[in-house]
């Protein structure tokens, strides 16, 4: 290091490379980011200080400085951006609208009578939830309080009661609203309402695999998941009118953004007020209205400053041209590009097992979705000229659903697996142990699914080529 | 433009520069990807001229800022963009300005650039003009019933941005704005009717025409610019043979992009007329267009403007330039 | 100390409101928004003053959120060193979020005084984005000063030792799943 070149503004000063080699000052850089993450530093303030050292290695400080100041705002202040407070204030709102009950009861009486029931119910009532709830980790743990109880009383095992509830609090992040498919599209130009759209069919083919894995299971161990019956066809109907509502926000979504009748921020803000009516129509108080809208708000500066953070990290990594040589790296290897993905994807769960969904995410991006897009053929490439099969504009959604989908995982897998403690600390009785226990059959799923969307893309980009025509 | 392949012509010394644009390499980038060619190329190699696409840099909006902090040495921009940044070039988006050819807009615009209010305005930034990227002539594209009189503009939902969205809503269309980006999905689902974009190589480049009936080929309602700039601080440190080196390539940038949206245009206009129908608007109905909608918002954008700069001088020494007599 | 702390902490739940009453305002804006325009016609600007109220809540709640200790981060090692140690690192990456943080807030102004100066305004409706700028060194402001406490705070635990306070306390993942767990 060089005090008297670095006091000076003088580029170079950090580590004596500069532009002679700005490959490696990102190498150096990354390190750097990893040291700082593992030791505990807030992720907005190790990807800005790194993204400073790094700036200030290539161009300087006074113009690294400059640069940085400029990015919260710009950056920030986007007009899709506006699009997160309103699926974060979906979620809160729905909460206090008393729909989970409504919801559980309405599975019941419908599926409860194939084997594991009451389990599969849980699914799909998780699913349809999903619809006014953007995160996995508040999904499971409001099933762990309706979910559990019954599935016990029923004489359900407890390891599959806690597993199913903390598997399917994650359809969440894939059925829309997801604030993590947001972040997604804005790390990577990806147009919002297209992945929303991705997001659906693929979330609900979760919850027909778990299903499915559930009612196999259930088959072998009866005892594990008996089949609650008796229901009349007159139950079946007075349920339905309790699922009202979340059919009214999936429409308002789902008929915006394919229609186009409103942006998708627009939608977001829709259903946030059809949400917001339904609380207030099931007695939502002042009090609970005003705690709804303070921890939204924080969620809401939290992913802020987070996204603006590694943007500038971002920002270092353009100057670097590490991406360009990162997917160049990758495409010099002469192997199956599936099983580069593959390799991809096995890095995305070591990484999982320390890092939070939206961190782990807003980190690997920037260097690893222009390498897997390359790997396809480059963002302009033909279906037909592609290595899979997809083209650019395809690949990107498809990336998007995978790897969203794999951090979704890393959300019920030891050792830090959200999900599970969440379920746990709502059951005390339940020890984690056996909810990661219980996680296993659906970690199974998992795998088959993201294997299957993998090999069978067109579940992810059906709908957004329609939107697309 | 053929460039002579050349041995190294200038002597000096080992020079990095990083030009700040958006997108991807494509006719709007022909003329920097020309400069910087025949820069390593005059030079032997030691003037790099590198050019970062897609943000790399900076937000296309902020690249202005990103010059006044010296975090790269070039950059292009859009008037439109930020008229706050630029309030005395958004001369050039007012609607129905008499420039009918490529030659007409490239002396306007180059004689522009030396107007001293142009030239104090882009100091405030650091920054100085060193050419246009030569937008062509807006035209609209649209969907649904073409409107080949005056008064059928009334009430259609255009997308159209400065100047000439003003010039729009003076015959009764209704602006809405969105990134060029949403236009396509925009107009299949009929939320707007006809969108404003560079004829005919932008509307080609956003597929527009995929989803559109007609198009508009003489309405010529107006243009944008977006320049070329350098910092200025990185320009006056570079010795003097690579200072005149830059300006002797200037006219070869210009036409690079020339022959670019010619050849566009080549590629594109057979296709425009085979799948659309094409309104040519009569002179009477021009000039129609041009009194309704014309001079009313150059007075306007005077008078909006006069307290910041001498914007009447600004609109003058255009038409000056415009009609060959400066 | 712990006096200054809650002062403070006044500021930042006032921040917070502020933010949190815009996300409801631009809520029901936008429901409005979106009723006149396919009733009747947009309303002019309403998409750019809806972007640029964005600096509202993306800022002004940033102390608040480092009081509350919710900036995402990985405490998995953090949660498991001794606790003098832990103390320690703490107090450095609170010294070194407070010095990013008065970098941040003196060129952030930087920008506000260009677009101050020099002019700069949205897109379709020329509404001047310099309040909007100002935003970000404001809420900067505020949150160097929580840093500033955080850091003292963190500084005197590992020094001296005793009770915390002024700190957030660290939250093991399962802590975290606890207080998620408790909110609805
Ligand atoms: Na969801
Ligand atoms: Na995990």
């Amino acid at each position: 290091m060089n005090f008297g070149d670095l006091l000076a503004g003088a580029p170079a000063a950090i580590f004596g490379i500069g532009y002679q080699d700005p490959t490696a000052v990102g190498v150096y850089c990354l390190i750097l980011l990893l040291v700082f993450v593992v030791m505990g530093f807030r992720v907005v303030v190790a990807a800005v200080i790194v993204g400073l050292i790094g700036l200030v290695e290539l161009i300087g400080f006074n113009a690294a400085a400059g640069s940085i100041g400029q990015i919260p705002y710009s950056k920030s202040v986007s007009f899709v951006l506006g699009l997160l407070p309103m699926f974060i204030l979906i979620g809160f709102l729905a909460f206090h609208a008393g729909m989970t009950r409504q919801l559980f009861h309405a599975a019941k009486v419908w599926v409860g009578w194939v084997p594991g029931g009451l389990a599969v119910a849980t699914v799909f009532s998780a699913a349809g939830f999903a619809a006014v709830s953007g995160a996995s980790v508040a999904t499971a743990a409001v099933f762990a309080r309706v979910a559990i109880p019954e599935m016990l009383e029923n004489g359900y095992n407890k390891r599959l009661a806690a597993g199913v509830v903390a598997a399917g609090g994650t359809l969440a992040s894939l059925i829309p609203p997801s604030a993590i498919l947001v972040i997604y599209a804005i790390i990577v130009e990806e147009s919002v309402g297209a992945l929303l759209l991705a997001g659906f069919l693929p979330g609900a083919f979760s919850a027909l695999i778990y299903g499915i894995i559930i009612v196999v299971w259930a088959r072998f161990y009866p005892d594990a998941g008996p089949p609650v019956g008796g229901f009349s066809w007159g139950e079946r109907m007075r349920a339905l009118p309790g699922l009202m509502p979340i059919l009214i926000v999936i429409v308002i979504i789902i008929s915006a953004v394919y229609g186009g009748w409103a942006t998708p921020t627009e939608a977001g803000a829709l259903g946030a007020f059809v949400v917001l009516l339904v609380a207030l129509s099931q007695g939502m108080r002042w009090a609970q209205l005003r705690a709804a809208l303070m921890e939204t708000s924080k969620l809401v500066v939290v992913i802020f400053s987070l996204i603006w953070g590694v943007l500038i990290f971002g920002r270092f990594l353009g100057f670097s041209g590490l991406p360009e040589s990162f997917a160049n790296w990758i495409l010099s290897f002469d192997a199956n590009p599936y099983l580069i993905l593959f390799s991809i994807l096995m890095g995305y769960v070591v990484l999982g097992m320390f890092l939070d969904a939206i961190g782990l995410l807003l980190l690997t991006l920037p260097v690893v979705y222009p390498a897997v897009m390359a790997l396809n053929g480059g963002p302009d490439v033909a279906a037909a000229d592609s290595a899979f099969g997809l083209s650019g504009p395809q690949a990107s959604i498809w990336f998007g659903i995978i790897v969203v989908k794999m951090a979704e995982v890393c959300l019920v897998t030891p050792p830090i697996g959200l999900n599970c403690f969440v379920v746990h600390s709502v059951r005390p009785d339940i020890p984690l142990s056996d909810v990661f226990r219980g996680i296993a059959l659906f970690f199974v799923a998992d795998v088959l699914t993201i294997a299957l969307l993998i090999v069978f893309p067109q579940i992810i980009t059906w709908l957004p080529d329609l939107m697309r025509g | 433009s053929a460039s002579p392949a050349a041995a190294q012509n200038v002597e000096g010394p080992k020079v990095f520069w990083k030009l700040s644009t958006w997108g991807n390499p494509r006719a709007f980038t022909v003329g920097v990807e020309h400069l910087s060619e025949r820069l390593k190329e005059e030079t032997g190699g030691n003037f790099d001229l590198r050019i970062f696409y897609g943000e790399q840099l900076s937000k296309s909006r902020e690249n202005l800022d990103g010059l006044k902090v010296n975090a790269f040495e070039a950059a292009m921009f859009c008037n439109f963009y930020h008229p706050g940044k630029n309030p005395a070039l958004m001369v050039m988006t007012m609607p129905f300005l008499p420039i009918p050819d490529f030659d007409t807009a490239a002396r306007v615009r180059l004689g522009l650039y030396e107007h001293p209010i142009l030239v104090a305005e882009m100091e405030q930034w650091n920054a100085m003009y060193f050419n246009s990227s030569h937008l062509p002539q807006y035209e609209f594209m649209g969907g649904g019933e073409a409107p080949i009189e005056l008064s059928q503009w009334d009430g259609l939902r255009v997308r159209a941005g400065g100047g000439i969205g003003l010039a729009m809503e003076k015959l009764g269309a209704v602006r809405q704005s969105m990134p060029a980006t949403e236009v396509y999905t925009a107009m299949q689902r009929g939320t707007i009717d006809a969108a404003s974009f560079p004829h005919t190589y932008a509307h080609a480049a956003y597929k527009i025409e995929e989803v559109a009936d007609w198009y508009t080929s003489n309405l010529a309602p107006g243009t944008a610019d977006c320049p070329i700039v350098f910092n200025k601080t990185a320009f006056e440190a570079l010795p003097s043979q690579y200072q005149d080196l830059l300006m002797s390539l200037r006219d070869e940038v210009t036409e690079a992009y020339e022959a670019a949206y010619a050849a566009a245009d080549e590629k594109n206009l057979p296709n425009f007329k085979k799948n659309l129908t094409e309104i040519v608007y009569t002179d009477a109905q021009r000039a129609a267009f041009e009194e309704a909608a014309g001079q009313t918002v150059w007075s306007e954008w005077v008078e909006a403007n006069q307290d910041g700069f001498d914007a009447q001088a600004v609109l003058d020494a255009v038409l000056a330039l415009a009609a060959g007599d400066s | 100390m712990a006096k200054l702390s809650s002062a403070l902490g006044e500021v930042e739940d006032w921040l917070n409101i502020v933010a949190a009453v815009t996300i409801f305002v631009v809520m029901l804006g936008t429901v409005i928004s979106i009723v006149t325009r396919i009733v009747w016609t947009p309303i002019p600007g309403y998409l750019d003053v809806s972007e640029l109220s964005i600096a509202i809540f993306a800022f002004l709640g940033v102390a608040y959120a480092q009081r509350h200790g919710a900036h995402i981060r990985m405490e998995m090692v953090i949660g498991a060193v001794p606790e003098r140690l832990r103390w320690l690192v703490e107090a450095i990456g609170s010294l070194a979020a407070l010095a990013l943080v008065l970098l941040l807030l003196r060129y952030s102004w930087d920008f506000f005084v260009f677009a101050w100066e020099n002019g700069d305004s949205t897109v379709d409706y020329e509404i001047p984005t310099w309040p909007a700028k100002l935003l970000v060194p404001v809420a900067f402001a505020i949150w160097a000063l929580r840093l500033t406490i955080e850091s003292i705070g963190w500084l005197r635990l590992a020094l001296f030792g005793g009770e915390p306070v002024a700190v957030p306390m660290p939250e093991s993942a399962e802590d975290q799943a606890r207080r998620e767990a408790q909110m609805e």
